[in-house]
């Protein structure tokens, strides 16, 4: 079975961010990049279908600059077995993105598309949707358990209040949740084999879409610093304080 | 000519790796000191990392990578940043896959490192370390005296991680015939060969390690490493002592890690305790070694990797490491004073730890 795994790079969850002075973005310098932890899960997922079904091609695309092949090389050495980098320097919106990966995927033909549900960095979670809704495919969003049988696959996905069980025809879009799996650490065979396997680079322009963007960035601003929490000394006080001050009762 | 620069495998070894110890193995650093005992599941998992199947021949199951001392520093001190009982534990089986594959014979070769490559931890050991005050690797007391086609070892040995667990023990012995030390493949079945109660030691609480005795134990002239040849046993200590090393700079940098972010949080007199010179100064201290340790491991690793002997540079390493290791730790303990003696920190626990790397020798390899 064809899969194809977006990848997106991130900073390290464990790294502070720091706003720049004036809004615009973040200070990169001293900045560790990862993969998104959630296509880090879909990625996962892949392999682990790939392996239950004893083969299969898993492919990795991105959609960025040159130093993006890092978290594509990472993504080769945990066992994807090729990864496509779409060159582009400019920064691009969510549905330019999702442009890109439909022409790819039209170009690729896979069987399904795993993504993590959103990026950690802006959280926008809209290029999964997007990209099924573009492709005329079923789209499973924040999937807890995928199982695929034949070209019918079920997905459990995570709900408000509880879970919802998806049954769809591949192909479709996948995009992962937390809890779908626990991704597996990248072996050190793994690692020496990522140089040998291919790293396909596309210039963006060469795909002859409308990338313009929709969206504008006017600021960013950091969240004000949580204020030290205080003792009251009944529940009236408490229920006082939550509502005047709080407001949130 | 001189560089400091990993390639990009070794940093995503370095990475990888450090993740794992990080995430997996510090956790299970304080439960394996207090019950002794390392998870088989942990062991499993930290075997699919590969730490000893990559550099085996395609041919015989493994995946063929160059083996790198270099690499294998930064290895052993990621792993140990997580735990040193669980690191030794880990690397055990290169302590005879490491000198079979580099200097066994063909034969040796097919017989002994299918093993490893397969899915489940594949315990191996050697027996160095022997029980006397004076012990000297380049004069042992431990004895192979030739008998016909076989081999006769008498001595003993300490030390022996994974003794209990394993199917074959290489046993280093000093040549009766010309003195020199030989490396022995001995079924751990064999008759002679006794293992004894389960050492107990001061740290490395969580590694299993057993006394070994060779009482007329018996084993054919094909158990000699090497063959006719031999090995070079020079070249398995300074691999052996730089894995050594490149663990205690894993230690001593645990041990400063935790001691500054916890002088960066603890207050007295309304600041941070990091502020304080005389915290200061002992952090800056702290981290100097560490960088001269890890430099003196790395220079050491890159004569290994020109093919050179490195003995040497591996004692230099081995030895100051030992000390800076010990003298971080001990310092972390005082950073975060009386907080320092109790078993709630791991850094009491790095302290023990630490001062098994001056007493130790032959716990890892490269």
């Amino acid at each position: 079975m064809k899969i194809l795994v977006p990848v997106k790079r991130v900073p390290d969850p464990a790294t502070t961010i720091r706003i720049l002075p004036d809004g615009s973005g973040i200070a990169t310098d001293n900045i560790k990049w990862v993969i998104n932890p959630f296509d880090e899960i879909a990625l996962e997922e892949a392999l682990r279908i790939k392996e239950k079904q004893g083969g299969g091609d898993v492919a990795l695309l991105s959609v960025g600059q040159q130093a993006w092949q890092e978290q594509l090389r990472t993504g080769l050495a945990m066992g994807a077995d090729r990864a496509i980098l779409v060159r582009a320097d400019q920064p691009l919106d969510t549905l330019a993105i999702a442009r890109v990966m439909a022409k790819i995927v039209g170009d690729e033909k896979p069987e399904l598309v795993i993504i993590g549900k959103q990026a950690i960095d802006d959280d926008s979670n809209q290029v999964g949707q997007m990209l099924a809704e573009m492709l005329g495919w079923p789209q499973a969003t924040f999937a807890s358990k995928v199982e695929i049988a034949g070209t019918k696959c079920t997905v459990v996905r995570e709900v408000d209040g509880g879970v919802e069980t998806l049954a769809f025809e591949l192909p479709a879009v996948i995009t992962a949740d937390l809890r779908l799996n626990e991704p597996r650490y990248a072996s050190l065979p793994g690692i020496m084999k990522a140089r040998k396997k291919e790293l396909k680079e596309i210039p963006v322009d060469s795909l002859g879409l409308d990338l313009a963007p929709k969206l504008k960035i006017k600021a960013l601003a950091a969240p004000a610093k949580r204020q030290a929490g205080r003792k009251v000394g009944s529940v009236e006080e408490l229920v006082g304080v939550l509502h005047s001050e709080a407001k949130v009762i | 000519m001189l560089s400091f620069e990993l390639s990009e495998e070794q940093q995503m070894i370095r990475e990888t790796v450090g993740a794992f110890a990080r995430e997996q193995i510090r956790p299970a650093a304080r439960p394996a000191d207090e019950s002794g005992e390392i998870p088989a599941a942990l062991a499993a998992q930290a075997w699919q990392l590969g730490l000893v199947q990559g550099p085996i021949p395609e041919s015989l199951g493994g995946n063929g990578d160059t083996r790198l001392a270099s690499t294998g520093a930064l290895i052993a001190e990621e792993l140990a940043y997580g735990d040193l009982s669980i690191a030794a534990h880990v690397l055990a089986p290169r302590l005879l896959a490491f000198p079979v594959l580099e200097m066994g014979t063909d034969e040796q070769r097919q017989r002994y490192l299918k093993r490893f490559t397969g899915a489940a931890f594949a315990a191996a050991t050697a027996a160095l370390t022997e029980p006397r005050w004076d012990f000297d690797p380049a004069a042992m007391a431990t004895v192979a005296r030739r008998d016909g086609n076989s081999f006769v070892l008498d001595g003993n040995k300490c030390m022996v991680a994974l003794a209990a667990a394993c199917g074959t023990i290489l046993v280093w012995a000093a040549s009766a015939n010309h003195g020199r030390v030989e490396g022995f493949l001995v079924a751990r079945d064999t008759p002679g060969l006794r293992i004894g109660e389960r050492e107990k030691n001061m740290g490395l609480k969580g590694l299993e390690t057993y006394a070994v005795e060779l009482t007329g134990c018996r084993v054919g002239a094909e158990a000699r490493l090497g063959g006719e040849g031999g090995a070079d046993f020079r070249r398995v200590m300074s691999q052996s002592r730089v894995a050594t090393a490149a663990m205690g700079v894993g230690v001593a940098h645990a041990a400063f890690d935790y001691a500054r972010d916890y002088a960066k949080e603890r207050k007295a007199f309304g600041v941070p305790i990091a502020t304080k010179q005389a915290v200061a100064f002992m952090l800056a201290d702290m981290a100097i070694e560490i960088d001269a340790a890890r430099l003196l491991v790395w220079e050491a690793a890159w004569h290994l990797d020109r093919g050179e002997d490195a003995h040497q540079e591996s004692y230099l390493a081995r030895n100051y490491v030992a000390a800076a290791a010990l003298k971080v730790a001990d310092n972390a303990v005082q950073v975060l004073g009386g907080h320092g003696y109790i078993r709630e920190h791991p850094v009491e626990m790095w302290l023990r730890n630490a001062r098994g790397l001056s007493a130790l020798e032959g716990l890892a390899t490269v």
